[in-house]
């Protein structure tokens, strides 16, 4: 039988798992999870569940989730040599089951208080007996890559070796859009990175419509003479064209054709921006209609606070721009290639962020480069020499990272972002201040950059034994709640969905998918329980204390 | 047929004369000088500002170019602000011209003014996204409350003690980590075991109104500019609880 | 039909009140634009009167028989009493033949006691709605063209409020999109008035009635209601003005179907009318604040023929009921016309008049007599199509505006008007063109039949 490697991608939204034939090199099955195991819409949700439940809990759940990735891979587990895994610093420590707390706070002091030692954080290959309940051979290597600080990992580093990028002798700008948008600027043999918090909003989330890309998400918005055309996710999760929509107005024109649209995903919130600033109907921060709100059809809208918080978004990512355009003494308009990478990055139409500030404005060329980790934990599950390559990388991004939280310079391009998109100060008088700061110039979009995807899909090839996917990764945690009087508000209340009643045990049974939930950033169902015993800890302890959670052997485990 | 120029005694064009009178800076004294002094805050020229102002020390009472120039400038660029003519980086311009200009006279008088009140403001243990706090300080400045800015990353110890010895009108704390806004519900239960009711205003990216009103003393801040409408509301003698009423929900 | 291709007056010079080129004499001979400006009441019944025919009789006899009185009272040589139809009295075209019957008895009683100069105009309810129905084939239709006849052997004058154009026209005003306001009011509404007032001057003829005129008042003052005075900001004053322009293609085609005038009151458009065919108009200014507010106060009787006063629902006052309170006021303001027009001051009354109000704002700017006949002049000079006229009224109506500096804009006014006129200035010079662009864009607007237009 032939040597086998595993290659795990650990993000944020899901788990996605590939088996590799070592000896051809051949990919032989693919397994993904539609969902993170863990409570919470993000990373920082994920890690806050660690800091309240223990790295240990965190951890077993993850692990859990991952063995039951690399079970749906279908191959012999006894013939793994090797698992490579790349993900954020967040998850690969999660995974680890290493110290978290300095990535949970930014501040010094705050770590000195709590004698925090933060983790080296170097590339390593450990046995995987190293990680507890990791269900492979025990003398299988685990190969690690190393993170540079605490926002920027091997995930970043992904984009920059599997694009190509660091071998060109361009001028670049790269950036991985989600919660926190990674940026990289490449100029002149150097490597500028930062991290900026975007916020949720460019993955559809703290948008009164927003969502996750699930079918029946508006993903894009094509213009159709006098009205526009929703570009609507199918079942398949391909972009399909939708129903078409007066932007001014509560209702769709003729018959809805396609999929029924359902919420708006950050792509979407970005082409809805964008066309409706072409057709005139935002003036910041205003919308122009008549009741201040931009329709998709009957149901879904746009509001004024969620352009507000758009543009925080929008504002952040160009703030992180020209912060490292800064550092690297170029300005905006030298740079000619752009790289967009993340689910937001990949599918957005770049032409319309780019309209929006969200990439440089003077482009040649964007490559939009779809995600990268799990070609990189191919290579090092493949590869492990790939793993020094990396460590050299890190060494070499830790000299130039710049930390935009205490850098004055993305502070006051921040407050000129603020002042665009929440005040409406216009572009002119942005301008005007970079030039009174001493900044460079920010040009305005001129000409039109070539557009190349460099994948069709998130994941290219999936192997001969083809995909798996897993919808319900996700534990289902039953819990008798003592003095619940079923008034199920806490089950209306979710906004995820994820809380359920059974009603038939006395006293009452409240199930909880712990990966629909949001996390304890919420807690929105203890909040309005009006007797006051619905404690969501509890769900989560009860689980972890000493049960088996394992699919399928827990008692706590509820199937649909 | 004769066409005459000259129609302000036939009619009134009200909406051309409110749209100019609200964007141009109005005329706030007759002192050549504080006049000066005003127009240089409304400009947010820091330098221009410190120099003209030693020259109207020279023959003014410290008190009367803060109330009749620094003060009154401030105002108009408020309004201007309000009119939407102005927009976030001047204010803050303008504000930090006024904390210069304060300070020179103060200088001058061997003593600091006395100011509406005072606001501690910071932001959150663990966490260094301190932009929102920025706006915040130079926005409560500029209202003329005096602004003891811990900065980030501040302890709930320390806070806590500035309180204890400041015992301020209004606290405010920044978050944009999730992770660290836990430290507001523990302030605020510090304070109220201390019997230091101040008003406990909540803001930035991490948090939500329903988060900052699960606690007592908690307001929730949408928007940094919103303040100094609370500061002021807190110099009324409004409680949390009132606050709250007011600003949330 | 022909599109006019040449302008009645020569110059805005030549055009004073009380006189126009082409004057008309009712069948009950009173003289209109013949030297002499008359006033024009017009009264609406109360809510409620119009349940029964015996109600509605009783209040139209009050209140148009108060007007005629007030003129005894204090000596108005003269007037033309009109009444612009409630529903009832189209739907029913006896009830509106029943009014005017007994309001011409009214009037030749009072021509008969005390030598009273009277006419009667009824203004037919268009009761068609462009959104629910074929505008040419429907029963409404029927009974619109029925009233015309029903009222046409009582009154001297009749008129109508067309609506052809009017789905659109709301469609688009909400909209500020200019191109359709173009479409709804000269395509659309060009085509409605052309079909409907050929019919219209064919019944008037035989009943030895003045066809009078139309009015873009369902569009054009919808714009103006909507733009309100110097504090509303729903849609820009400049908009307005251009809807203005715009409606002088439309209300046009009533006279070249054969309209001989008076024009309608509420025809704000009417300045430029009468400069291009020469019919006398009426028009109306500050005394139809009791119906609306208005920015033209005493431009608009700088041309006027009638001088009138919107519409005043009928109540009482101290003074008396509205209709002999109005009655008076109107009266008044014509004497003063007539008086300079005796001593030979008209030109100095009406430059008094024009200027009150030129720089006051840009609708009534466009409408002083040099600028109405300007834009009129841009009319008959694109005569290729309604379309083209309409279309080179409003760019005429822009430029006149943007290059009149003593004429003051907001920044937003300034603002739209700018983008108004790089609208207008990209569309097509072929009004098929234009149509066919149109069609497509507005096909999917609720109620919209392009058969209503023979499109």
């Amino acid at each position: 039988m032939s040597r086998l490697a595993i290659a795990l991608d650990i993000g944020t939204s899901g788990i996605r798992g590939q088996a590799i034939d070592l000896s051809s090199g051949e990919i032989l099955s693919t397994a993904i999870t539609t969902r993170h195991p863990l409570p919470g819409a993000n990373v920082m949700d994920h890690l806050h569940f660690a800091l309240e439940l223990g790295v240990e809990t965190a951890n077993n759940i993850l692990i859990q989730a991952i063995n039951r990735v690399i079970g749906a891979l279908r191959v012999k587990k006894a013939d793994v040599q090797r698992l490579g895994v790349c993900g954020n610093p967040i998850q690969l420590s999660l995974f680890q089951g290493i110290e978290v707390r300095d990535l949970a706070y930014a501040g010094a002091r705050k770590l000195k208080l709590l004698g925090i030692v933060p983790p080296s954080r170097k590339a390593a290959i450990i046995p995987a007996k190293a990680i507890l309940g990791l269900n492979l051979p025990k003398d299988c290597d685990v190969v690690i890559p190393p993170a540079v600080r605490h926002e920027v990992g091997a995930d970043a580093m992904a984009m920059m070796i599997q694009t190509g990028v660091l071998e060109r002798e361009e001028t670049a700008m790269a950036t991985d859009f989600g919660t926190n948008a990674e940026v990289a600027l490449f100029h002149d043999g150097a490597i500028f990175t930062g991290s900026t918090a975007a916020g949720p909003a460019l993955e559809g989330q703290q948008i009164t419509c927003g969502m996750l890309a699930v079918p029946g998400a508006v993903s894009d918005l094509e213009p159709a003479e006098d009205y526009h055309r929703l570009v609507v996710l199918d079942r398949e999760m391909f972009p399909v064209p939708g129903s078409v929509v007066d932007l001014r107005e509560k209702r769709s024109m003729g018959e809805a054709d396609g999929t029924r649209p359902i919420g708006i995903t950050g792509t979407g919130v970005i082409a809805l921006i964008s066309q409706a600033m072409e057709a005139g109907l935002i003036a910041l921060p205003r919308i122009n209609t008549p009741d201040g709100r931009l329709h998709l059809g009957r149901d879904i809208f746009l509001t004024e606070g969620d352009l507000r918080e758009a543009g925080k978004a929008i504002g952040a990512v160009r703030a992180g721009h020209i912060t490292l355009c800064c550092e690297a003494g170029i300005t905006p308009a030298d740079i000619r290639i752009a790289y967009m990478s993340g689910a937001s990055g990949t599918y957005v139409d770049a032409i319309k962020a780019q309209k929006l500030g969200m990439i440089p404005p003077c482009l040649e060329r964007v490559y939009q480069v779809g995600n990268t980790s799990l070609a990189m934990a191919g290579d090092l599950a493949c590869k492990p020499k790939t793993l020094n390559m990396m460590a050299d990388l890190g060494d070499r991004l830790k000299k130039s990272h710049c930390m935009f939280a205490a850098s004055k310079i993305f502070q006051k391009i921040f407050i000129l972002e603020l002042s665009h998109w929440n005040e409406g100060m216009p572009m002119t008088q942005y301008r005007r201040f970079m030039n009174k700061y001493g900044l460079p110039n920010l040009p305005q979009v001129s000409g039109r950059p070539e557009v190349i995807r460099t994948v069709k899909r998130d994941i290219n090839d999936l192997g001969k034994m083809g995909l798996t996917i897993i919808t319900d990764i996700g534990r289902k945690i039953g819990l008798q709640v003592e003095g619940c009087d079923s008034c199920k508000q806490c089950v209306r209340e979710c906004p995820e969905k994820a809380i359920s009643m059974k009603a038939d045990t006395d006293p009452i049974t409240l199930i909880l998918d712990e990966s629909l939930c949001n996390g304890v950033a919420c807690r929105r169902c203890e909040r309005v329980c009006p007797e006051k015993v619905f404690q969501l800890d509890r769900f989560f302890r009860h689980a972890s204390a000493g049960h088996d959670a394992r699919p399928g052997t827990s008692p706590c485990r509820y199937s649909e | 047929m004769k066409f005459i120029t000259e129609t302000s005694g036939i009619f009134t064009r009200y909406d051309i004369n409110v749209e100019v009178g609200r964007k141009e800076p109005r005329k706030i004294s007759e002192d050549e000088l504080l006049q000066k002094v005003a127009d240089c805050l409304i400009s947010g020229d820091e330098e221009e500002m410190e120099t003209t102002i030693r020259q109207a020390l020279r023959d003014r009472e410290p008190m009367e170019v803060i109330n009749k120039g620094l003060l009154r400038g401030m105002r108009e660029v408020s309004r201007l602000w309000d009119e939407g003519v102005y927009f976030l980086p001047q204010v803050i311009l303008s504000s930090d011209a006024m904390i210069a200009g304060i300070a020179l006279c103060e200088k001058k008088m061997g003593k600091t003014m006395e100011k509406k009140g005072r606001v501690i403001t910071h932001t959150a243990e663990g966490d260094i996204h301190d932009i929102g706090q920025v706006i915040v300080n130079a926005l409560l400045s500029a209202a003329g409350f005096e602004v003891i800015n811990l900065g980030a990353d501040v302890p709930v110890d320390v806070l806590v003690e500035a309180c204890k010895v400041h015992k301020p009108l209004m606290v405010t704390g920044t978050a944009l980590m999730t992770t660290t806004m836990t430290a507001f519900p523990k302030i605020a239960m510090r304070l109220k075991r201390l019997g230091l009711e101040i008003p406990f205003v909540c803001g930035g990216g991490a948090v939500n109104e329903e988060y900052v009103t699960s606690f007592d003393l908690g307001i929730w801040g949408k928007e940094a500019s919103q303040a100094v409408g609370m500061a002021e509301d807190a110099l009324n003698g409004l409680g949390w609880m009132e606050m709250r009423a007011k600003w949330n929900g | 039909m022909k599109l006019t291709n040449s302008m009645a007056y020569e110059s805005a010079e030549e055009m004073i009140f009380g006189t126009a080129k082409k004057p008309v004499r009712t069948k009950r001979g009173v003289e209109i634009g013949a030297g002499l400006v008359l006033p024009e009441i017009i009264t609406h019944p109360r809510p409620d009167s119009e349940r029964t025919i015996k109600s509605l009789l009783r209040e139209f006899e009050r209140a148009n028989g108060d007007a005629l009185e007030r003129c005894v009272l204090v000596g108005h040589p003269a007037i033309i009493v009109e009444n612009e139809h409630v529903f009832q009295m189209t739907h029913n075209s006896e009830w509106g033949m029943e009014i005017a019957a007994q309001t011409g008895r009214q009037i030749e009683e009072y021509h008969e006691k005390y030598g009273l100069e009277a006419a009667y105009r009824s203004t037919v309810a268009d009761i068609r709605k462009p959104d629910m129905m074929d505008m040419r084939n429907s029963d409404r239709t029927l009974e619109v063209l029925e009233s015309f006849d029903a009222c046409a052997k009582f009154a001297d004058i009749v008129s109508i409020e067309s609506m052809g154009g009017k789905e659109i026209f709301d469609y688009c005003i909400i909209r500020n999109d200019i191109s359709g306001l173009l479409f709804a009011q000269a395509v659309l509404g060009g085509r409605d008035m052309e079909w409907l007032w050929t019919r219209i001057v064919d019944i008037t003829h035989k009943n030895g009635c003045l066809p009078g005129g139309d009015t873009d008042c369902a569009r054009a003052n919808t714009a103006m209601f909507m733009a309100g005075g110097f504090l509303s900001k729903n849609i820009s004053h400049s908009l307005a003005a251009l809807c203005r322009a715009i409606s002088v293609s439309r209300t046009l085609v009533a006279f070249e179907c054969g309209a001989v005038g008076p024009g309608k009151n509420c025809a704000y458009e009417n300045p430029a009318i009468k400069a291009i065919t020469g019919v006398p108009i009426s028009t109306e200014g500050k005394t139809s604040a009791c119906a609306h507010m208005g920015l033209c106060g005493n431009v608009m009787a700088a041309v006027c023929d009638l001088w009138s006063n919107e519409a005043v629902e009928y109540h009482n006052m101290f003074g008396g009921s509205t209709s002999a309170v109005f009655t008076e006021i109107l009266g008044y303001d014509v004497a003063a016309m007539n008086t300079a027009i005796a001593l030979g001051y008209e030109k100095e009354f009406q430059s008094c008049l024009v200027n009150s109000d030129r720089y006051r704002d840009q609708q009534s700017f466009i409408l002083c007599p040099d600028i109405a006949w300007a834009i009129g002049k841009a009319v008959v000079e694109n005569n290729q199509s309604l379309y083209s006229r309409a279309r080179a009224a409003a760019i005429k109506c822009g430029e006149l505006m943007m290059g009149e500096p003593r004429l003051r804009f907001t920044s937003f006014e300034k603002e739209s008007l700018f983008d108004y006129m790089k609208e207008l200035a990209s569309l097509p010079e072929d009004e098929g063109d234009f149509i066919d662009m149109c069609l497509k864009k507005y096909e999917k607007v609720k109620g919209f039949r392009p058969a209503s237009y023979g499109l």
